[in-house]
């Protein structure tokens, strides 16, 4: 049955207006977990505040196991749904000047959006900052990205596939992984705002 | 950790766990081609192998082609391609086959006395999603046309024919020599070990 | 303790944020994004100022969609508008409302802005390169168990912890 807008259960204006109302959840839970504040944020990569990380692998882990689960049992057609295709070289390349942008600016584009929503100004400038990167880079598009966009294209690639083990053991073993990193870095942040005697 | 953390990681636990004891072949009836995608896949060129380009292959040992005979056991008894495995099309969707078809290490060939049977094999294959099978151009009438009976070009065609006609001349020594030896050739129609690497990507175009 | 320092729990907020995702999948069978959203701003922008070249110039004759117009009710940009709507919500009940600059005590406003707006440009072009941001590519790809995702969450996540000794006068 599902996805229900692509396979035309739902119109498009109720699609919208859902749309509209995931944002509101998915910003407000963002702003609630503290993803406005550049230094909670910034502190996963300082060791001082992991939120960012135990946020961002629960979110992942339950949908992952979710969309598996109704898939699986035939609620939801995965063909039908955003499936990011998978060019490997862009995607590194991209990764790691995002990378660069996270560490300097303190923000991902959606954790920019609602601090700029609720004030903040140097969220603000970010995502005027952000405008004007993607400004530059469709005005230098065909000279500098084209080529390297289109490089390293495989398709639709589903990890576990291509580990070659099942989509359970993966999500199992990912599962797992992520409840060992949730009790490490309890314990190095614990440590890291002992030493520092770190305030936010 | 809090005992409510604990909680939350552990309830993502118990899903995980659930994910993992199911087994992916159930997901394939779910993940059945849209027809929409069957005819975006049927009009695709890609799914022949030409006559030179299978006897090529098999000249040069590759060891990744899987030739199935359509027909009957009869019939395959009598004469068949070299190395080949009797599928006959009424039992193609037999249990036993199942990990022949089903696989993403080998290249399937199908093949019968014309391209006939192999479309209707590789479009019940390509419906039920199983991937790398392929339609002999031609079937056996075509083969023994091209490859073991070649007909020399007119000395007016161009030069490519002859290279071409040339190839085949020592594909046909080839195969009328060899095909009674080669006869018990193994097979590998074992279950195959899924491998990791590039897929190829799946058929786009007017339906997205 | 102060109220504007009261953070839901990160594993909760996590977990209902994952239901979300969820439902975006089921109900629309798209992913939760944000850079998308910026890049459809910035095509309709272009579009509006410089139609004749929006037409033609590779990256953007991709977006404007026949016969002569791009589509700005996207599902992203509603998306993103109830982000903004969320977030003031949320910032409203918790007492975060307000036009502040969040930095560390031995930083300058200054600093923290130019940092800010490269941090942000970076980001904007790394997004469209690498095909989408943090929430969109990775988080959304990791959820439907795609490559792209994993990659994305190694590149973004393992090339920040690379280079954040160089960067920690900034924030440490």
């Amino acid at each position: 049955m599902g996805p229900l807008f692509p396979t035309n259960i739902i119109g498009e204006e109720l699609n919208l207006l859902l749309a509209f109302l995931i944002g509101i959840g998915f910003g407000f839970l963002l702003e609630a977990a503290g993803f406005t504040n550049t230094r909670k944020l910034a502190g996963v990569f300082y060791g001082y505040d992991f939120v960012v990380l135990k946020v961002f692998f629960s979110a992942a882990i339950t949908a992952g196991i979710g969309i598996y689960l109704l898939s699986y049992y035939g609620y939801m057609d995965i063909k039908e749904i955003f499936y990011p295709q998978t060019y490997w070289i862009p995607t590194l390349v991209g990764g790691f000047i995002m990378a660069f942008g996270f560490i300097i600016g303190g923000f991902c584009p959606g954790t920019s959006i609602c601090a700029a929503a609720t004030g903040k100004i140097d969220a603000i400038v970010f995502v005027g900052g952000a405008l004007i990167g993607i400004f530059f880079y469709a005005f230098t598009y065909e000279s500098l990205w084209m080529n390297l966009r289109e490089s390293g294209a495989m398709g639709k690639v589903n990890i576990a596939e291509w580990l070659g083990i099942s989509q359970g053991l993966f999500l199992f073993l990912l599962t797992v992984v992520a409840a060992i990193a949730f009790y490490i870095v309890t314990i190095i942040q614990q440590r890291v705002v002992l030493k520092r005697n770190f305030k936010l | 950790m809090k005992k409510f953390e604990i909680f939350i990681v552990v309830v993502l636990l118990i899903g995980a766990v659930w994910a993992f004891t199911l087994d992916d072949v159930k997901r394939h009836v779910n993940e059945r081609l849209t027809p929409c995608q069957l005819i975006d896949l049927t009009l695709s060129a890609d799914k022949f192998i030409t006559t030179d380009e299978l006897a090529k292959r098999i000249m040069n040992n590759d060891p990744s082609i899987v030739l199935i005979d359509l027909r009957r056991k009869a019939e395959f008894d009598l004469y068949s391609l070299p190395g080949a495995i009797n599928i006959p099309i009424e039992n193609l969707l037999d249990e036993q086959y199942k990990t022949v078809l089903d696989q993403k290490t080998y290249t399937n060939v199908f093949f019968s006395n014309s391209s006939d049977l192999s479309a209707k094999a590789w479009m019940i294959c390509t419906r039920m999603g199983y991937k790398n099978n392929y339609i002999l151009q031609g079937g056996l009438n075509y083969w023994a046309e091209t490859i073991l009976r070649p007909t020399k070009p007119k000395q007016t065609a161009v030069n490519a024919d002859f290279v071409k006609y040339n190839f085949r001349k020592a594909a046909s020594a080839y195969f009328v020599g060899t095909s009674v030896v080669d006869e018990n050739k193994e097979v590998k129609n074992t279950a195959p070990v899924p491998t990791k690497g590039k897929k190829k990507e799946a058929a786009g175009g007017g339906c997205d | 303790m102060d109220r504007s320092k009261k953070y839901m729990n990160p594993y909760l907020a996590g977990f209902l944020i994952g239901l979300f995702m969820i439902a975006a999948y089921f109900f629309s069978g798209e992913g939760l994004g944000a850079s998308g959203a910026l890049k459809t701003t910035v095509v309709a922008a272009t579009d509006v100022v410089a139609h004749d070249y929006a037409k033609e110039a590779q990256f953007f004759k991709r977006y404007v969609s026949s016969p002569d117009q791009v589509p700005i009710k996207t599902w992203l940009i509603f998306e993103v508008l109830g982000v903004i709507a969320g977030a003031v919500l949320s910032a409203a009940i918790f007492g975060r409302l307000g036009s502040e600059i969040i930095k560390p005590p031995h930083i300058s406003n200054k600093t923290r802005l130019i940092a800010a707006a490269s941090g942000g440009l970076l980001f904007g072009i790394g997004s469209q390169l690498g095909r989408g941001c943090t929430s969109g590519m990775v988080m959304s790809g990791m959820s439907v168990l795609s490559l792209s995702g994993f990659i994305g969450l190694i590149a973004i996540f393992g090339g920040g912890y690379l280079i954040a000794y160089f960067f920690r006068k900034l924030w440490i």
